[in-house]
C-alpha cells in the first residue's frame, strides 16, 4: 500500500508539470459548462433541485475528463521504458496500477469540486435566484453520484493506459468504453427493442446519477459501481504485468492470466446479479432540496389504494422533461412500495418510436406530453405542459381508484371571453383540463338567458370578457355573490365597464398603473415575484408569474365595512409598489356566525395568463396560480401545497443572461484557466 | 553466489538462448559480450524478471529465485539499455521518489540517496532536472537508482553505449566499485572498456555461453584481444 501511496503522489505531482493536464482541466470546465448551462435552461421552473441538475449536467462530461488525464498514466511509462525499471523492483503491479488509479481520481475529483465551486460563484453573480434554498450539504450527495461514477470511468481509463502505449489511443479506447459503447449500446436498444424501450425510462448511467444525486441510494446501484471499479482495476493490473508474459515459456503464465481475467469477469456478473437480487433503496433525508419528498397526503393515499396501477409516460425521450418524470415516477412508485398499497407499474412511450403503444393511448383519449394512469378501464390523464407534481400525480391516483366529485366551474360566456374548450393558443381548454382532474366539472354559463347562477356552482370564471355584462346579467352575478358566491375575474385592458363596476362595488378598483422597473422576458411581459402570504400565492413564494401587460387593482370605498358586509381586501402579487392581482373576502368579520359563506372574489390583472399559448411557456407558475385560486375560492385547500413550489428552480435569468452565462462559464472560464495553468507549467519549468 | 542454470528462450519459434549456464560469486563483474540479436539483452531481462524462459533456473544462495520473484526482486537492481527516467523530476527528487518506491524507509531514504549519488558522481546535479542532463549524466542518474539499495545482483544492459571515453572509464570505475558489495552482470560491445573493469568475460553466441574469458589479473588489451578472438572463433 506504501508504494500505492507514492505512485498517487507522482501521479498528482506529474500532472502539475503537464500542458496536458491544462488543456484536459479546460476541455473539461468547457463542456461541463455548456452541459450545465443547458441543463440549467431546461429545468428552469421545474421541482429538479439545482444540486441535482448541476451534477447530471457534469455526469457526461466527466469520462472525457478521466481519459485525458488518465491516457498518459501508464503509456507513457510503456512508451519511455519506464515500465521495464517499476517491474523490476518489489512492488505488485496492482499497488502500481491502484496508486495511478488514485491519482487520476484525486485529479478529476479536484476538477469536479473546483468546477462546482465556480460554477456556484458565476451563478451568485449571474443568477442569485437559482442559489435560493440551497445548502453546501445539499450537493453532497451529486458530488458522492459522480465520485462513484468518476471512480469507475478513471479505472477504466487507466485500463486503457495500460493496454496501450499510445494515449491518444488509450484516451479513445477509454471514451468508446465509457461513453460510445454505452450510449451505442442504448441507443441500439431504443432502435430495436420496442419492449426495452417501454420499460426502460432514462439511459442508466444517467439516471443513476439523477437518483443518487436526489438522495435515493440504491445498493444495488453503489455496488455495481464499486464492482465495475475493482474489476476494471483487477484487470489494468493483468494488462501490467502481461509486459512480462513475452516468449514461450510464458505460456503457463498467460494461460493463468486469462483464466483469472475470465473467473474475475464471472465473478463481478455473478455479484451484480446478486446485488440486483437484493437490492434496498434509501431514501436520504433531503425533503426540501430533493424535490420528491412526498406529502403526507400522498403517502396516504397511496396507502389506501390496492392493487396495481400502470402508469404510463407518453412523452419524447429527447423532451427535456423526459429524465425529471422518469425520476419522479420511480420515486413515486418506490413511495408506493414503501407505503404498503398499489403496485405503480411504469411503461415509458415514446410517441416517435412506439408508434403502436402510442396509437392506443391516442385512441384511450391520452394527448402526447402526458402521464395517463390506468387501472382496469378506468383511465385518468395528467398533462405534462407547465409542470406537473406528487399532487397531480396522486390525485390522478385517487380518480383512477374512487373518482372524487366536486362542484363545478362555470365560465361565463357570450361577452367576448376565452373559451374553456377552445384547443388554439388563445383557448383555455389546458387549464380546464386542469380543473376537471381535481374532479370539478366545467360548464358554460350563459347569465342572458334568465337564469341565475346554478347551486351547485363552486364557482364561477370570467376570462377576459371583452363586451360589457348587460345590467341583468351583472344583477344576477351580483346576487350570486351575496350569497357567498365564489368569482375569478380575469382582466385586461380591453375589458368592457361593466365588471370593473361590479368589482369596484365588491372592493376591488382596476387601474391602469404604470409598471417601473418591471422584469420581462420578451418585452411585453412582467415577471411578477413578489407574492403576499395569502393562501393562493403563498405556495408560490420563489416561483414566477408571467403576465402580459397587466392591470394594476387599489381598494374601493366598498373595502372594510363593519359586520357582516366588512371586505376585505389583500393584494396577492405586486410588481414594485404596484398590485397586479387581488383578493377580495366579504364576511370575514362575522365571527361566530361559522354558518355564514363569506364571499371571496380573485382578480388577476391579466385575461390570457392561464391560456393555452401562455401556458406553453416554461418557468412560470401560471398555472399554479390560477389552480390555488380555484381551490381557494371553492373553498378547498391549496392544490400546491407549501413548500413544493418553493422548490422550483428559478434563475431568473432571461435571454441575454443566458448567453452571458454560457459564455463565461463555458468559454471565457475556462480559457482563463488553461492560460493561468500554462503559465504555471510554463514558469516551473522555466524555473527548474 | 547466483548462479544461471540452463536458461532457454524462444519467442514463438525462434530460439534465442538454448543452454546458457555460468555463476556469478559476489565481487565480481561478469561481461556478457556478443553479436547484435545474440540474445544478451534477452539473458538480462530474464534475469530482471521481465521475461519467463522457456526452461532453467536462476539460484541465488541455493533457491529458485524466479519461484519467488517479490523477494528476488528486493536483491536486485537494474538498469536497462536506455536511461528511462522522469524528465520533469529533479535528480534528488527522482532518487528519493525511486528509493521509497523500492520500500526504503523514510528515515534511511536520504542517506541512501547520498550513498548512491555520491557512489555515481551525481551529487553535483542533484538539484538539476533530469531533462537537462547529458546521455551520459542520465546514464549514471539510471546507475544510481539501480544502486540505490544496495542489491546483491547488479544487471547493466549495455550500459557504456553512446558515452565518450572520460565518461566510460568514470562508469567503469563506479561499476568496478559497485561490484565489491555485489554480484555485477552487464552486458555491451565496449570490450576495451569493459576489459578494464570486469572480472570475466563470458561469449555469449548461437543461444550458449560459447567461451569463458577471465579478466582478473590480466591487463585490459590482451583480454580485450582474447575476448576479440572469441567472438570471430564464435562467428565462424
Amino acid at each position: 500500500m506504501n508504494a500505492a501511496i507514492i505512485t498517487w503522489r507522482r501521479t498528482v505531482g506529474m500532472a502539475k508539470s503537464l500542458f496536458s493536464t491544462a488543456l484536459a482541466m479546460a476541455v473539461f470546465f468547457a463542456g461541463a459548462g455548456v452541459s450545465f448551462a443547458f441543463a440549467l435552461e431546461m429545468a428552469e421552473g421545474g421541482e429538479t433541485p439545482l444540486a441535482v441538475v448541476w451534477a447530471s449536467a457534469v455526469s457526461p462530461v466527466l469520462p472525457v475528463l478521466a481519459a485525458l488525464l488518465a491516457m498518459d498514466s501508464w503509456s507513457d511509462e510503456r512508451r519511455s521504458g519506464r515500465i521495464e525499471s517499476l517491474l523490476t523492483i518489489a512492488v505488485r503491479e496492482r499497488e502500481l496500477t491502484f496508486g495511478k488509479f488514485l491519482g487520476v481520481f484525486t485529479l478529476a475529483m479536484g476538477a469536479v469540486l473546483a468546477f462546482l465551486v465556480s460554477s456556484l460563484a458565476m451563478l451568485s453573480f449571474m443568477a442569485p435566484g437559482a442559489l435560493a434554498n440551497q445548502t453546501a450539504l445539499s450537493f453532497v450527495p451529486g458530488l458522492a453520484a459522480l465520485m462513484l461514477q468518476g471512480a469507475l470511468w478513471c479505472a477504466v481509463s487507466v485500463f486503457a493506459s495500460a493496454a496501450f502505449r499510445h494515449a491518444a489511443a488509450a484516451a479513445l479506447t477509454s471514451i468508446t468504453l465509457t461513453v460510445l459503447a454505452p450510449r451505442g449500446l442504448w441507443f441500439a436498444l431504443m432502435a430495436w427493442a420496442p419492449q426495452g424501450r417501454m420499460a426502460f425510462g432514462e439511459m442508466p448511467l444517467d439516471a443513476n446519477v439523477f437518483d443518487l444525486a436526489s438522495g435515493i441510494v440504491s445498493t444495488e446501484t453503489v455496488l455495481t459501481y464499486l464492482t465495475l471499479t475493482a474489476f476494471a482495476l483487477f484487470v489494468s493490473s493483468k494488462f501490467v504485468a502481461a509486459v512480462r508474459l513475452v516468449g514461450r515459456g510464458a505460456r503457463a503464465l498467460r494461460f493463468s492470466t486469462g483464466v483469472a481475467v475470465a473467473l474475475a469477469t464471472a465473478l463481478a456478473v455473478a455479484a451484480i446479479a446478486l446485488f440486483h437480487r437484493t437490492d434496498t433503496t434509501l431514501e436520504l433525508p433531503l425533503a426540501q432540496h430533493s424535490g420528491q419528498s412526498f406529502s403526507a397526503r400522498t403517502h396516504g393515499i397511496l396507502a389506501d389504494v390496492r392493487g396495481e396501477i400502470h402508469i404510463t409516460a407518453f412523452l419524447s425521450r429527447k423532451d427535456a422533461r423526459f429524465r425529471q418524470v422518469g425520476h419522479f415516477l420511480r420515486s413515486f412508485a418506490r413511495e408506493a412500495e414503501s407505503a404498503g398499497g398499489a403496485r405503480l407499474v411504469l411503461r415509458f412511450v415514446d410517441p416517435r418510436w412506439d408508434v403502436a403503444a402510442a396509437e392506443r393511448l391516442v385512441r384511450d383519449g391520452a394527448h402526447e406530453d402526458s402521464l395517463v394512469f390506468e387501472r382496469g378501464s378506468r383511465k385518468a390523464f395528467v398533462p405534462l405542459a407547465g409542470g406537473f407534481d406528487e399532487r397531480l400525480c396522486a390525485s390522478a391516483i385517487l380518480r383512477v381508484a374512487v373518482p372524487p366529485k366536486r362542484g363545478v366551474v362555470y365560465w361565463t360566456n357570450g361577452h367576448g371571453e376565452c373559451s374553456f374548450r377552445a384547443y388554439e393558443p388563445w383557448g383555455m381548454s389546458d387549464i380546464a383540463r386542469n380543473v376537471a382532474h381535481y374532479g370539478y366539472r366545467n360548464e358554460p354559463l350563459d347569465l342572458a338567458d334568465g337564469e341565475d347562477v346554478p347551486d351547485d356552482c363552486a364557482l364561477v370564471v370570467v376570462a377576459g370578457a371583452k363586451s360589457d355584462f348587460s345590467r341583468a346579467e351583472a344583477m344576477r352575478l351580483d346576487s350570486y355573490l351575496r350569497k357567498g358566491g365564489r368569482l375569478l375575474a380575469l382582466l385586461s385592458a380591453s375589458d368592457a365597464p361593466g365588471i370593473a363596476s361590479l368589482l369596484s362595488g365588491w372592493g376591488v378598483r382596476m387601474e391602469n398603473a404604470p409598471l417601473k422597473g418591471a422584469r420581462t422576458l420578451s418585452g411585453t411581459d412582467v415577471i411578477v415575484s413578489e407574492f403576499s402570504d395569502h393562501p393562493v400565492c403563498e405556495p408560490l413564494k420563489g416561483a414566477q408569474v408571467i403576465l402580459e401587460k397587466p392591470l394594476s387593482f387599489t381598494p374601493s370605498a366598498a373595502v372594510d365595512v363593519a359586520g357582516a358586509d366588512r371586505v376585505e381586501y389583500t393584494p396577492l402579487a405586486r410588481v414594485g409598489d404596484v398590485c397586479v392581482a387581488a383578493a377580495a373576502e366579504r364576511g370575514v368579520g362575522t365571527g361566530d356566525d361559522l354558518s355564514l359563506r363569506p364571499t371571496r372574489i380573485i382578480a388577476v390583472g391579466d385575461a390570457a395568463f392561464v391560456m393555452n399559448g401562455q401556458l406553453k411557456m416554461r418557468g412560470n407558475a401560471n398555472r399554479d396560480f390560477f389552480l390555488n385560486a380555484v381551490a381557494y375560492l371553492s373553498g378547498t385547500d391549496a392544490m400546491t401545497e407549501p413548500g413544493t413550489e418553493a422548490s422550483r428552480l428559478v434563475s431568473g435569468m432571461d435571454r441575454a443572461g443566458r448567453v452571458r452565462f454560457v459564455l463565461v462559464s463555458a468559454l471565457a472560464f475556462p480559457a482563463l484557466l488553461f492560460v493561468a495553468m500554462a503559465a504555471f507549467v510554463a514558469v516551473g519549468r522555466r524555473r527548474q | 553466489m547466483y548462479e544461471v542454470r540452463n536458461i532457454a528462450f524462444s519467442y514463438s519459434r525462434r530460439k534465442v538462448l538454448r543452454d546458457v549456464s555460468f555463476v556469478v560469486s559476489p565481487g565480481e563483474a561478469v561481461c556478457i559480450v556478443g553479436e547484435n540479436g545474440a540474445g544478451k539483452t534477452t539473458l538480462l531481462k530474464i534475469l530482471a524478471t521481465l521475461a519467463q524462459p522457456d526452461s532453467g533456473l536462476v539460484m541465488m544462495d541455493g533457491q529458485d529465485a524466479l519461484a519467488r520473484p517479490l523477494k528476488y526482486r528486493r536483491q536486485l537492481g537494474y538498469m536497462g539499455e536506455a536511461p528511462a527516467l522522469y524528465e520533469d523530476m529533479a535528480v534528488k527528487d527522482y532518487l528519493e521518489y525511486r528509493a521509497a518506491l523500492k520500500g526504503e524507509t523514510k528515515k534511511r531514504i536520504r542517506r541512501r540517496v547520498g550513498e548512491a549519488a555520491e557512489m555515481c558522481a551525481v551529487s553535483g546535479v542533484m538539484k538539476s532536472p533530469i531533462r537537462t542532463l547529458s546521455l551520459g549524466m542520465k546514464k549514471r542518474v539510471a546507475l544510481a537508482d539501480a544502486m540505490l539499495l544496495r542489491p546483491r545482483v547488479l544487471l547493466l544492459d549495455d550500459f557504456l553505449a553512446g558515452l565518450d571515453v572520460s565518461m566510460r572509464n568514470e562508469m567503469g570505475a563506479t561499476m568496478a566499485s559497485v561490484a565489491a558489495f555485489a554480484s555485477v552482470i552487464v552486458t555491451g560491445h565496449e570490450i576495451g572498456d569493459l576489459a578494464k573493469w570486469s572480472t570475466r568475460f563470458l561469449v555469449l553466441s548461437g543461444g550458449l555461453i560459447a567461451s569463458t574469458i577471465p579478466a582478473a589479473g590480466l591487463d585490459a588489451a590482451t583480454v580485450a584481444a582474447r575476448v576479440e578472438n572469441a567472438l570471430k572463433g564464435a562467428k565462424a
